[in-house]
């Protein structure tokens, strides 16, 4: 029970730390939700257009989940890790059998589940509101360890943040920096025609692109790009897998130790 | 309490960015004491909690319970770091089950409460950030005794805590301590170090520079006992007292005279009396683990408080013919 007990007890601590936040969880659904209204209804795509949204609409749909499994894991593991040297609660913690790991870990999951219904909440209004035509199949059920592995890997990036920030506004400024430039170059939004061809192989190193394109090869009917671009989406998943494992792992040990 | 080391440091050094923390000390507590730590701020108490607990890197040999302090059986072990601000919107009762269920064994979440006097479900069912300040530090002490630990780490437990809860806590220290538990204490309240350890130690700029008893610590540092004598044109007063063999300093409508033991109060009272000196008080102070830490912490200071002072505050045992003014009193320790 012992490895299961503590992360069950910290992930309940940190669930309810959560929920209790209001003004967090509001913010947390609301984000995602605000862009979606603002692009996909208000902007518009203009398909054959040129520009900026010249794709069709369900084209888009990997940037507007990449909004949530970016941002979201990013600033709350990070200032739930500021939150934690504030209080002095690793230092605490540290003197308790619970590992930096299951502490990661438990903290992962509590994001995985909240990002997953905001995940699921983008999904059903960008399908109903932009009129995103989604190829039905069972396939699409590999959304969710798309989702979930993104999870994963951000969490672990987050914990970087906490770890290298002195302080709450601090992660929420490095958090930024970080998620900005990841959030349009990542083949999501901004489609690589648009790019330079000299910045093409920087797409390829970020992690956000294999979410976006595993996602996008289930989604939408034509996938478009070059190189990894045209991956079908359970390589795009292994690629993930593997960069979430190394991101958890280098996350695992960045969690303070007794601040 | 018994022969056993369960918490040692030997030759500790730490120090950030430069700045010393830890300079050499070396302690050993013993099973079942109750060991106190006082000294400045800044003097390296949390520094040394740290490093017996293996939260952070020191330099020397630093064991807890027969082991490396990080390498320690954390199941045996409870702390209360002195700035802990556990999650904020959980109540008490959820705090308390979180930390339990980090154990394999934990105590019952309201037998925990109800040792620190939480039980009550108005306080135990509120979120932590809107309990008093007391009940807060009440609620972190019991995420430190919810593991039933062999070894128990409080640094300042009581801050913040009214009278009634802080006699309360310490009577439950008292309970620990006689069942066995091992208590490394800090604070900065001399009541309750004298009141709770078994053995103090007092550190300095990161050293270590006095070990013992409270009794042993007021025998060899403690200074003199005294005798302030107030009244208008008291200085008259001084050569009697002198003629009869007691050191006096003249103060401001006070003598203070020195190194006076009981025995010795009869012939100081007998010298005035013999003179015709009239007197409004005599106090007698004797020395208190406060005059130990402010002597050997070099904090006494004109005007501050003082050995004669804070017997007045009530750590001291006073034979009083009549309480004296501390302030007075403490002008005239000084100016001697």
């Amino acid at each position: 029970m012992s490895r299961v007990g503590r992360i069950r007890a910290e992930t309940a601590a940190a669930t309810r730390s959560f929920l209790r936040r209001r003004t967090a969880v509001i913010f947390t659904f609301f984000f995602p939700l605000l862009l979606v209204l603002i692009f996909g209804v208000l902007v518009r795509t203009q398909p054959g257009g040129g520009g900026l949204f010249a794709q069709p609409d369900a084209y888009y749909l990997p940037g507007y989940l990449a909004t949530v499994v970016l941002f979201t894991p990013l600033s709350r593991v990070g200032s739930e890790i500021a939150r934690h040297r504030d209080g002095h609660r690793f230092e605490k913690l540290a003197t308790t059998p619970l590992t930096r790991g299951e502490w990661l870990l438990a903290h992962t999951l509590v994001n995985v589940g909240v990002i997953g219904v905001a995940s699921l909440l983008v999904f059903a209004l960008v399908t109903l509101v932009t009129g995103a035509r989604i190829p039905v199949s069972v396939d699409l059920l590999l959304l969710v360890p798309l989702v979930a592995l993104a999870v994963v890997l951000f969490c672990g990036v987050g914990a970087v943040l906490g770890r290298v920030s002195d302080s709450q506004d601090g992660v929420i400024a490095a958090s930024n920096s970080v998620a900005l430039p990841l959030l349009f170059l990542s083949d999501t939004f901004v489609s690589p025609d648009l790019l330079p061809e000299w910045f093409l192989p920087v797409v390829n190193l970020s992690p956000l692109t294999y979410f976006s394109r595993g996602v996008r090869a289930l989604t939408f009917a034509a996938p478009e790009g070059d190189g990894l671009a045209g991956l079908g989406a359970a390589a795009n998943l292994a690629i993930l897998a593997a960069l979430a494992v190394v991101a958890f792992g280098v996350g695992a040990v960045a969690v303070p130790r007794g601040e | 309490m018994n022969d056993a080391t369960v918490v040692r440091a030997v030759d500790a050094r730490k120090s950030y960015d430069g700045a010393v923390a830890l300079d050499g000390v070396s302690l050993d507590v013993r099973e079942g004491e109750v060991f106190g730590l006082i000294g400045p701020n800044g003097a390296g108490k949390t520094t040394l909690v740290r490093a017996l607990t293996g939260t952070v890197d020191a330099e020397g040999t630093l064991e807890l319970i027969g082991e490396p302090a990080g390498d320690s059986d954390r199941s045996r072990v409870g702390l209360l770091p002195q700035e802990f601000g556990p999650p904020a919107r959980l109540t008490a009762r959820e705090l308390v089950a979180y930390y339990g269920g980090l154990y394999d064994e934990s105590r019952p979440v309201d037998d925990v409460l109800a040792d620190v006097g939480l039980a009550a479900d108005a306080d135990a069912d509120t979120w932590y950030e809107n309990l008093s300040g007391g009940q807060k530090r009440r609620a972190c002490v019991a995420t430190a005794l919810v593991n039933d630990p062999d070894v128990l780490f409080l640094d300042e437990p009581t801050t913040g805590i009214d009278p009634a809860g802080r006699r309360a806590l310490w009577d439950l220290l008292d309970a620990l301590a006689d069942s066995g538990v091992t208590v490394f204490l800090t604070s900065h309240s001399m009541e309750e170090v004298e009141r709770l350890a078994d053995r103090v130690g007092l550190l300095r700029g990161g050293e270590l520079v006095a070990v013992g008893t409270p009794a042993e610590l007021v025998a060899d540092h403690g200074g003199p006992a005294r005798l302030v004598v107030s009244g208008p044109e008291i200085e008259a007063g001084a050569e009697p007292l002198r003629a009869a063999g007691f050191g006096v300093e003249v103060g401001a409508d006070e003598l203070v005279v020195g190194d006076v033991s009981p025995a010795e109060l009869g012939d100081a009272v007998a010298a005035l009396a013999d003179a015709g000196v009239g007197y409004e008080s005599l106090t007698w102070t004797e020395p208190t683990l406060e005059d130990v830490y402010l002597r050997l912490t070099g904090e006494e200071f004109e005007g501050a408080a003082t050995p004669g002072a804070s017997a007045v505050g009530g750590d001291g045992d006073r034979t009083g013919i009549e309480r004296g003014d501390a302030t007075t009193a403490a002008t005239a320790e000084a100016e001697r």
